[in-house]
């Protein structure tokens, strides 16, 4: 599960009002090598949660010099775009769960796929 | 390089040209760069085991020229890397090596060499045996596996004796009770007249004494595996034996795989006159196959304990198939089983995947509790058994639907809702896309090819509402069994949608034929009479494939293919033949479908609030519509 899924991520569990951003408790992380397309990483900056990509990506140890907040005309800022690319498309959890911030609900995390159903009672 | 000429051959310019091509190829399709500076690490292009080379055959080929310090082969992959102790010798085995020629069974294979700056191994960690597997190796001597295998009459005649058929795959004998390949399960009532055959004795005396089992078996099956051949996964019919199972692999090793439910899948080394015991989860939970196979994937060297070992990448090699016959010997159980694992067992109420028609069929249910256990029969344990065959059939994406997804603007955030094997993720990469699927299987797959995607179920999606540009959902929501649940999957759709976002959907249509076009699902020859008709009573009716629908609500049958095959692509099901003659052995599976009427999507949409229907159509013998959030 990479950063940017996990920002897109929320907790579906019945009566929680406040489940997003899910916590992230990893036991595996990977940095993969991604090809770095500076227009592609500028568009997604937009659609992100930014608060809660910089709290992954502290959850995770691999925050770096991310800013706590998004620095002005960062479509032009390469150093900037390379950092978030890293953050959002190389470091992947591998092994872990997601907890619901509210409920305290536990998802697993296996092999990089994040198991997100519900039981019955749960949904 | 090529001591004192100043121009090369013809016979070298191309070489080099190969060499250079080989090169590209690799940085291409591979992501490995090569160098034009000497290095001591040099990558093999054309020598791997993805292209059928081993480990052993490329060893003699390099060490005719340099000694190796290391070799490592990716598995599948058709070219490996090769380390040497100094520059200066990886420089002189390129020169010798580069074009060289290697004969690997039937075909000539050129290796190409180049440098490369880096060799990265991926480790694995080892994979554990599933719970209540395990293995002894050297259970019986050679001469004892000569005496045994001498045993079996593939020619015998006599058929009360044993019950012996050719099987389409693979030769099967019974002893003791013959198993029925109809229904999974044994004629208690009726025992064969021979038992278990004398020579079986000493082997199984020696599992009591070592306490591998308590009780003597009373029922023996043989199979017998020619190159090529295999079974595919399944697990035992819970209620016709007991506990534990013990199979004797003679002959030749084989590759056994064990499935879990939620997809994990560990191969495991049978080598040949070894033992395999099966209890526990081993016996009752996970499901075990053969893949058909003329080679497998096992390590180069024997170590001493090996049946994990295929969990490590560093020494591979490729293992031609023998013909392996198993002695499976088995108890016959009379009381119902009553085992921790009622999902799989069918003492417990779980339809056993492999029967072809449970006893009792399923009805249309009446509400969220039945139509929740409906779909867990009969559509999420079907794609997780039949995950990897029904990806091999889904590898075309249909143009309608990627026209959509390259109508939207790049950097929009698309969700695939009931992405089965990832088909649509890959499609526009100016998109930031995820997929979920109910089944881990599929999301497996999608995950092995890169994609990002979840297991969810499609009536309650963990995205934030409003969080997409985009949603598509292809052949999904006719898997749900009521209309409250199909219009709950729709709601789901339109919540996750930004405003003005916009949603596709298919499902596959109760009309085949539309505008005087027959969908490609349906067979040319039969003659179709299309009425609806409800049933008289709610008992849902098994469909007959490639013909049209003459009930909205039925049972598909997948017939489960060994092995991989290109699968023709069609609107909805596989298999070119639906007769099957002699597949008794192979599983039929039951999915369950409700076929959509005209306008019924649209009346559904309708039901919504918030969203329009703002293009409708049919395509390929489904009904499509698109909506737009307000």
């Amino acid at each position: 599960m990479k950063l940017l899924t996990h920002n897109m991520l929320t907790s579906h569990v019945k009566g929680v009002t406040k489940g997003y951003p899910l916590l992230i408790k990893a036991t595996e992380v990977k940095v993969n090598e991604v090809e770095f397309n500076p227009q592609f990483v500028s568009r997604m900056i937009p659609k992100l949660e930014w608060s809660a990509l910089v709290q992954a990506a502290e959850e995770l140890g691999h925050r770096q010099d991310l800013p706590g907040e998004l620095v002005a005309d960062y479509e032009t800022n390469e150093e900037f775009l390379k950092k978030v690319h890293r953050i959002l498309l190389e470091v992947e959890v591998l092994e872990g769960c997601l907890q619901c911030p509210e409920s305290g609900r536990e998802f697993p995390i296996s092999r990089g796929i994040p198991n997100m159903l519900l039981n019955e009672d749960e949904a | 390089m090529v001591g004192t000429r100043f121009f090369l051959s013809k016979e070298e310019k191309k070489v080099i040209r190969k060499q250079i091509k080989a090169s590209h190829t690799l940085l291409k399709h591979e992501g490995i760069s090569t160098t034009p500076h000497p290095t001591e690490s040099v990558v093999v292009a054309n020598g791997g085991l993805g292209n059928g080379v081993s480990r052993e055959e490329l060893l003699s080929v390099l060490t005719e020229a340099e000694e190796v310090e290391s070799l490592f082969m990716p598995p599948h992959k058709p070219y490996a890397f090769v380390t040497y102790r100094s520059v200066e010798s990886a420089r002189r085995a390129l020169t010798q090596l580069n074009g060289q020629k290697l004969q690997s069974e039937e075909n000539s294979i050129t290796l190409y060499l180049s440098y490369v700056n880096s060799v990265t191994f991926e480790e694995e960690k080892s994979v554990p045996l599933p719970e209540g597997l395990v293995l002894v190796e050297e259970f019986v001597s050679p001469d004892e596996e000569a005496v045994l295998l001498a045993a079996i009459d593939w020619l015998s005649s006599n058929e009360d004796v044993t019950a012996q058929k050719s099987l389409k795959h693979r030769r099967v004998k019974h002893y003791g009770f013959e198993f029925r390949y109809d229904n999974n399960n044994v004629d208690k009532d009726k025992p064969l007249r021979a038992g278990l055959p004398d020579e079986c004795l000493p082997v199984l005396e020696r599992c009591v004494k070592s306490g591998l089992i308590s009780i003597m078996p009373d029922q023996l099956t043989v199979n017998q595996y020619e190159s090529g051949q295999g079974i595919p996964p399944h697990v035992d019919t819970h209620s016709a034996f007991e506990e534990t199972i013990i199979s004797l692999s003679l002959g030749a090793k084989t590759v056994m795989e064990f499935r879990h439910p939620d997809g994990r899948l560990v191969p495991v080394v049978l080598p040949g006159r070894s033992l395999l015991v099966m209890r526990g989860e081993s016996r009752y939970l996970w499901t075990h196959g053969i893949t058909p196979r003329k080679f497998d994937m096992v390590p180069a060297c024997s170590p001493h304990s090996p049946a994990s070992d295929l969990g490590t990448n560093r020494n591979l090699t490729l293992s031609k198939r023998g013909t392996r016959t198993s002695f499976t010997f088995r108890k016959i159980r009379h009381e119902p089983c009553c085992c921790a694992f009622p999902s799989t067992c069918d003492s417990q109420g779980a339809a056993s995947a492999f029967s072809p028609s449970p006893s009792s069929p399923p009805s249309l249910p009446c509400c969220h509790a039945d139509a929740t256990r409906l779909e867990e029969e009969y559509v999420h344990r079907v794609y997780n058994a039949i995950a990897s065959h029904f990806s091999s059939t889904r590898h075309s994406p249909w143009p309608s639907v990627c026209h959509f997804l390259s109508l939207l603007p790049a950097g929009s955030v698309l969700a695939d809702v009931g992405c089965g094997n990832g088909k649509y993720l890959g499609v526009n990469p100016e998109l930031i896309t995820v997929g979920c699927d109910r089944s881990n299987a599929l999301v497996q797959i999608c995950v092995e090819r890169g994609f990002q995607a979840f297991v969810s179920d499609a009536l309650s999606v963990p995205l934030r509402t409003a969080s997409c540009d985009a949603c598509i959902s292809i052949a999904v929501i006719h898997h749900f069994s009521t209309p409250e649940r199909r219009l709950a999957a729709v709601r789901e759709l339109t919540r996750i949608l930004r405003p003005k976002g916009q949603a596709l959907i298919y499902v596959w249509a109760f009309e085949q034929e539309y505008n005087k076009q027959r969908s490609k699902y349906l067979k040319e020859q039969i003659k179709d009479m299309q009425h609806i008709s409800k049933g008289t009573n709610s008992k849902l009716s098994v469909h007959t494939n490639r013909t049209a629908f003459n009930t909205q609500d039925l049972l598909v049958p997948w017939h489960l293919k060994e092995g991989k095959k290109q699968g023709e692509e069609d609107s909805g099901e596989n298999t070119k033949k639906d007769k099957k003659t002699s597949g008794n052995s192979l599983p039929v599976f039951h999915r369950y479908y409700h076929v959509f009427q005209q306008g019924e999507l649209e009346q559904l949409c309708g039901q919504v609030a918030g969203v329009r229907v703002c293009r409708s159509y049919h395509d390929q013998g489904n009904w499509c519509v698109i909506l737009e959030k307000d």
